[in-house]
């Protein structure tokens, strides 16, 4: 049984690496070689030449650079926001309490396809169009709901008593939420950050519909520019396109400890 | 704290003012020539340009291809719009000039007299009810691209006829080859059969009255393209399943000596690797009426301004520049492409550019775009939609050409 699974394991790890594999081959090649001979030859020459045209000529130094000016800030922004708005919802009593934290829900559902023409005409008309500034305002602005309804339920966990020892202590709203708020939450601040991380700096959509400056493009519309309008140099784009993906890996094996252990104990109170 | 609060006022305005200043040397230039080497020559026009007005700055974005085409819609409304654009000559241009987006250049084509070097054809492509707003730069041209070699092999005529090329089909076919490798996934490619037989079929006026809305797909004259489709099928030109590879990977077939023929532009030699390309040449498509005049595709592409270009003067003078003959000459040299400026030196073109020339473009009486330039574009992809699906199943042809027109005359109807 247990050389069963770890057969099955070892088919369904192999499985999915296979194209990872591929694609790092691929990137060692030349276009000239696989044209005459095919994707799945072996190759007759190997070198690591690609990387470094797609480094400087293919610019995914200038992209990359981009996508994290754009990235680290909408990341910071809707984690201050979100946990200001979590902690509001759950230490106050107000009316529209439970309306406000649904409207958060209700955003996140929004499908984001529909937004494009109003945000694209609003930054337009704000001056924003062709910024940084804008992407990072629309991250930040489109996931406050989920960053919301993640700390919020996370927030629930934290016993009452807490806060208000706190309180009888003599301490301010401010001071609660930084002294004891936001430690606590810590966890789940790694989690978000993590997939917030992966889905802000993965965005094509809104870099291609805010943005139109080749100098301010992120890594993913960058990388685009390295498709040929007839012709496509594949090992170029591959290499592009690995180079790409190492700062999501990266960011993600180092918080991957809270990924885990945040998002199921935000996921698992309600 | 006062004089904290000057000092800052002092240098924010001092920047303002420097960055007001460097404002007035800007040009916003959007471009989506993305092959290797168009790309390489787009980037060293944009630079020989700033040597020669060292104080305008080019900003230069090039936008992949595809990308370009979607995101052109916002370009072209936002404030700033880019100043200057790469586009395609003729009903594409017009769709954007009828918009009111982008700018009327009668000043630039006067003032350089660029009317006394385009030919008339240049012309009437560059003007929107009889307003300028284009300048057509380079083109390329279409042609059957077949492997030498395999021909000889075979003792193999370049066919002049239409008979004659369904015969070298059936030849190929038993040798073992691929008569005719086509990759549709991206459809275009079914786009230009289309053209090519629709034209040889039935002449180019009536391809182009098809294309504007004044002809139906339904009609006879339809109905016998696609009989000569179906007589290429039945002869067995097409490689199997051609919706299962794009053009690039279709042309593979030839490089490894498995594929004859391909209907393609100029552009597939980019593709051949170097020793292999003098297996290459090319024939015009073969002639199927002799009583009708002859139309070739010859994809156009240029440059305009936007209509609400915030550098407005900067924006001509680097059209005047993309028009010049020295530009020309740059695209005829350095990416082997055809120039409508007719002063260009004719010493400049190698005998492939020649034979381009002669054998298929000055012997042909009409010069189309391509399929998805002449006609309006959402109606293009309906056509070259029901192109492929054409070729995967013939049997259905008469209801792809029912939709098929239906969606033309609501196409049409809303342009009204």
């Amino acid at each position: 049984m247990r050389r069963l699974v770890l057969i099955l394991v070892w088919a369904g790890a192999l499985l999915w690496l296979f194209p990872i594999a591929g694609a790092f081959v691929t990137s060692l090649r030349t276009q000239q070689d696989i044209s005459a001979h095919g994707f799945w030859s072996v190759p007759r020459e190997i070198s690591f030449g690609n990387y470094a045209t797609a480094w400087e000529r293919g610019r995914v130094s200038r992209y990359l650079t981009n996508s994290f000016i754009i990235t680290i800030p909408s990341i910071i922004g809707m984690l201050v926001l979100s946990s200001m708005s979590a902690y509001a919802l759950i230490r106050f009593r107000f009316r529209l309490n439970r309306a406000l934290y649904f409207t958060f829900v209700a955003g996140m559902l929004l499908p984001f396809q529909i937004l494009m023409l109003p945000v694209f005409q609003l930054s337009n008309r704000l001056g924003l169009y062709d910024t940084h500034l804008a992407l990072i305002l629309f991250h930040t602005a489109f996931q406050l709901g989920f960053c919301t309804f993640v700390l919020r339920n996370f927030m629930r966990t934290i016993p009452m008593s807490l806060f208000e020892s706190a309180v009888i202590d003599g301490a301010g709203e401010w001071t609660i939420y930084r002294r004891i708020g936001l430690p606590l939450i810590l966890p789940a601040f790694a989690a978000l950050a993590t997939l917030e991380f992966t889905w802000v700096f993965n965005d094509y959509l809104w870099a291609i519909v805010l943005l139109s400056s080749d100098r301010l493009k992120p890594v993913t519309a960058g990388l685009s520019t390295l498709m040929g309008q007839f012709v496509n140099d594949w090992p170029l784009i591959v290499s592009g396109s690995l180079l790409a993906a190492l700062p999501t890996l990266l960011v993600f094996f180092a918080l991957q400890r809270y990924f885990i252990e945040g998002l199921t104990m935000g996921a698992t109170k309600g | 704290m006062r004089r904290i609060t000057n000092l800052t006022l002092t240098t924010l305005s001092i920047a303002l003012i420097a960055w007001g200043a460097a404002q007035s040397g800007i040009l916003r230039y959007n471009s989506y020539m993305m092959d290797p080497v168009p790309r390489e020559l787009d980037e060293r026009i944009v630079e020989l340009f700033m040597e020669r007005y060292p104080d305008i700055r080019v900003e230069h974005s090039q936008v992949e291809h595809e990308t370009f085409k979607q995101a052109i819609r916002t370009f072209l409304v936002a404030s700033p719009p880019p100043d200057v654009l790469t586009w395609f000559a003729g009903e594409r241009m017009r769709f954007f000039a009828r918009l009111g987006l982008a700018a009327d250049i009668d000043d630039v084509w006067q003032n350089a007299d660029w009317e006394a070097v385009y030919p008339a054809g240049a012309q009437a492509m560059s003007q929107t009810d009889g307003t300028y707003y284009f300048v057509p730069a380079h083109y390329y041209w279409w042609a059957v691209y077949y492997r030498t070699d395999i021909f000889e092999e075979l003792g193999l005529e370049v066919p002049e006829t239409w008979d004659s090329f369904l015969d070298n089909c059936r030849a190929l076919d038993a040798a073992g080859y691929i008569p005719v490798t086509i990759g549709t996934r991206f459809r275009w490619p079914a786009g230009g059969w289309f053209d090519y037989l629709n034209m040889r079929v039935n002449g180019p006026e009536f391809h182009i009255r098809l294309l504007d809305g004044l002809e139906s797909y339904e009609s006879e004259e339809v109905r016998n393209t696609f009989a000569h489709w179906q007589q290429a099928l039945d002869a067995g030109c097409f490689i199997d399943n051609p919706s299962a590879y794009n053009w690039q990977e279709a042309a593979e077939f030839m490089v490894q000596r498995e594929a004859a023929m391909y209907l393609m532009g100029q552009f597939i030699m980019d593709v051949v690797p170097e020793d292999q390309q003098a297996n290459f040449d090319f024939f015009r498509f073969p002639i199927i009426d002799p009583n009708l005049p002859v139309g070739e595709d010859a994809p156009t592409d240029g440059y305009f301004i936007a209509a609400n270009a915030a550098n407005m003067e900067n924006a001509q003078l680097f059209l005047e520049f993309l028009g010049s003959r020295e530009v020309a000459e740059l695209w005829v040299t350095e990416a082997g492409r055809l120039v409508p400026r007719a002063d260009v030196d004719p010493a400049l073109y190698t005998d492939t550019q020649r034979k381009g020339l002669d054998e298929v473009l000055r012997r042909a009486d009409v010069i189309a775009q391509f399929y998805d330039r002449d006609t309006p574009e959402e109606l293009a992809g309906r056509g070259m939609d029901a192109f492929v699906e054409f070729m995967a199943n013939p049997g259905v042809l008469d209801r792809l050409l029912a939709d098929l027109q239906r969606e033309a005359e609501r196409v049409f109807a809303e342009r009204e």
